[in-house]
């Protein structure tokens, strides 16, 4: 009955309860909107990154004095069980040309079948054996084709293979990169060493178990190589997305306030008319806090009303932003949106309580002399 | 006075209202102003009071002491034997809900309630449920003669109706003493006489206490005796 009563006073003042309804709507709905973009973001970025979880890239510890990881470490590293693959990478930078052009490009050694499971060939065959692979960026640059003769560092080799476009990557971007075998980067550079070991773990699990054989077996006694978990990298994306999605929300949260405010203040309107109807609910038995009820009722209603239908129209808010920046709405119906509705809508609650508070509180103080004599 | 006093300690057991020396002074600026200036007086149990006085005598002033809506600055009021001054702000909610009935000059329902709504408010207040408060609220309005109008807003009954309806709301938890601030001072004569004479009736058969506040002789002439006031004290009654 008092949820009636106070569904009634707002009906009462129609006009000044839709406008605080909207200030609130919009409030949730930038929220949630926001909310929902950024999770999408987050995963569109992440998206990349889920099937390298599992990625450990050893590099040569440089604060430690070093610059290529020795052949022994690498044996040790082999010697450890349950490791998928291990892919030693030799890398360094090179002068090459190709008919009048000339570039410096980065250049890796490698094993045939390593090139194949790091990479996806777009043309050719990755045959390995006084012949290149180049990357998509290069060959498009230097207008390279398969079966094009470069020059590397005096010594012609032919392009087997060019790769398909990478994008962002953590352990190697062949893009803009040239790859011969092992053995002829070593006849052409004559390095011992490597410049980088990546390891695919079986389980993810094992990270740790790993960091400590490294630790153990090449760093005992010192700081030789160090080891980059991929998990770690994607937990400091994820938690940089949370936080830039944090701020977004912040902001789009002063329109809330803006929206509680309004509430405030028309619910301050409200008690002032009403004043002489309290008295008179005092005078046939309301206690203090029943008067408190009824406000604050009328206060969760508007915020019910508004925050639900800002709850609904940010899945629309959240599609457009979506579309407009991500070109794609795929992450629209997830559990995070759902759970960035949920957010928004008990802001927008909670927001409209305690807007609602005071006014409620100023209400339940009158004495009922005062509100009675109140014209 | 004293024989107010004295009216007192022979019947305690009958007596609903006690007001002992009560004074409500206002300050304002350098001036004090005496709303009640001493008043005793005791009321009993079916008595039919009205209470006379011109436009600022205190009279108003007298009947909210009485219904706990206002505190005395000095003296003490008993409603049924209880000292009000010792109850906190809770009983004397509960007070005013179960042991008095409110009728206004100005009607003062509420807009968004209908005939039937008003009426339930107090049982609402006091936590009845759904099926006796409608029962009850229905057969105070039929007493009042308005069952035909129990849907209706207060702005869609004429003023004669309205007072009808704040008249069932004030019986609405059977209280034993009825306040009437001039009842009939916005009502025609044909509707002043109807709200009169429900209220008589009631006290009459129901043995209603009923304390009126009126300057109308025709009010006070239901009444059985007259308490006059005049600048905050009690001149005759």
């Amino acid at each position: 009955m008092y949820l009636e009563l106070a569904k009634r006073n707002l009906i009462r003042t129609k006009m000044r309860s839709i406008l605080a309804i909207i200030g609130i709507v919009i409030g949730v709905m930038a929220i949630s909107s926001i909310g929902i973009f950024g999770e999408g973001l987050k995963n569109t970025v992440l998206e990349n990154f889920r099937d390298v979880a599992n990625e450990v890239i050893i590099t040569p510890s440089y604060s430690g004095g070093y610059t290529t990881i020795e052949k022994t470490s690498l044996s040790k590293l082999e010697k450890v069980p349950y490791l998928e693959s291990i892919i030693p990478v030799k890398s360094e930078s090179a002068l090459i040309q190709y008919k009048d052009r000339k570039t410096y490009v980065r250049i890796y050694g490698m094993e045939r079948r390593s090139v194949e499971e790091l990479f996806e060939i777009e043309r050719g065959s990755s045959k390995l054996s006084g012949t290149c692979v180049v990357g998509s960026t290069l060959a498009e640059r230097l207008n390279l084709r398969v079966g094009s003769k470069i020059t590397i560092e005096g010594e012609l080799f032919r392009v087997s293979a060019i790769l398909k476009e990478e994008g962002a990557r953590f352990d190697i971007n062949p893009d803009n990169t040239l790859i011969l075998s092992e053995k002829d980067y070593d006849d052409l550079f004559k390095t011992e060493g490597y410049s980088m070991i990546l390891v695919k773990l079986e389980n993810l699990d094992d990270i740790e178990q790993f960091k400590e054989t490294v630790e153990k077996s090449i760093n005992s006694r010192e700081t030789k190589v160090r080891v980059f978990e991929m998990k770690t990298i994607i937990e400091r994306i994820t938690e940089a997305f949370n936080q830039i999605n944090l701020f977004l929300i912040a902001i789009a949260g002063v329109s809330l306030l803006v929206a509680g405010v309004s509430i405030l203040n028309i619910m301050l309107m409200s008690t002032m008319e009403r004043t002489k109807e309290i008295g008179v609910m005092r005078a046939v038995g309301a206690s203090r806090q029943t008067i408190m009820r009824i406000f604050l009722y009328e206060a969760l209603l508007l915020g019910l009303i508004g925050s639900i239908m800002g709850g609904i129209l940010s899945l629309l808010g959240g599609y457009f932003i979506m579309i407009a920046i991500l070109q794609s709405a795929k992450y629209l119906f997830t559990i995070s949106s759902l759970i960035s509705i949920l957010q928004g809508v008990s802001f927008g609650v909670v927001t409209a309580v305690i807007s609602g508070f005071y006014p409620a509180f100023k209400a339940s103080k009158l004495e009922p002399i005062d509100a009675l004599r109140y014209e | 006075m004293k024989k107010a006093r004295e009216k007192m300690k022979t019947d305690t057991n009958q007596e609903v209202v006690r007001l002992e020396d009560v004074y409500k002074i206002y300050i304002t600026g350098n001036e004090e102003v005496h709303a009640l200036d001493g008043v005793s007086m005791t009321v009993q149990k079916g008595e039919f009071v009205a209470i006379m006085g011109p436009s600022g005598s205190g009279k108003s002033t007298l009947l909210n002491m009485i219904g706990c809506l206002d505190k005395p600055t000095k003296g003490r009021v008993f409603i049924n034997g209880v000292d009000t001054s010792t109850l906190t702000d809770n009983e004397l909610t509960r007070l005013r809900r179960e042991a008095i009935g409110f009728v206004f000059q100005h009607y003062n329902l509420i807009p968004t309630l209908t005939a039937l709504e008003n009426v339930e408010l107090p049982m609402i207040f006091r936590g009845l449920n759904d099926d006796e408060r409608k029962r009850r609220a229905m057969e105070l309005l039929r007493i009042v003669g308005l069952e035909r109008e129990m849907n209706r807003k207060p702005n869609e009954l004429s003023g004669g109706q309205q007072q009808r309806v704040g008249i069932a709301r004030a019986l609405a938890n059977d209280p034993e003493i009825l306040l009437c601030d001039e009842p009939t001072g916005n009502l025609d004569t044909k509707s002043g006489e109807i709200v009169m004479e429900i209220l008589s009736k009631l006290n009459r058969e129901r043995g209603v206490t009923l304390i009126v506040v009126t300057h109308d002789p025709a009010v006070s002439g239901f009444a059985r005796r007259t308490v006059r006031i005049r600048d905050g004290r009690i001149i005759e009654g």
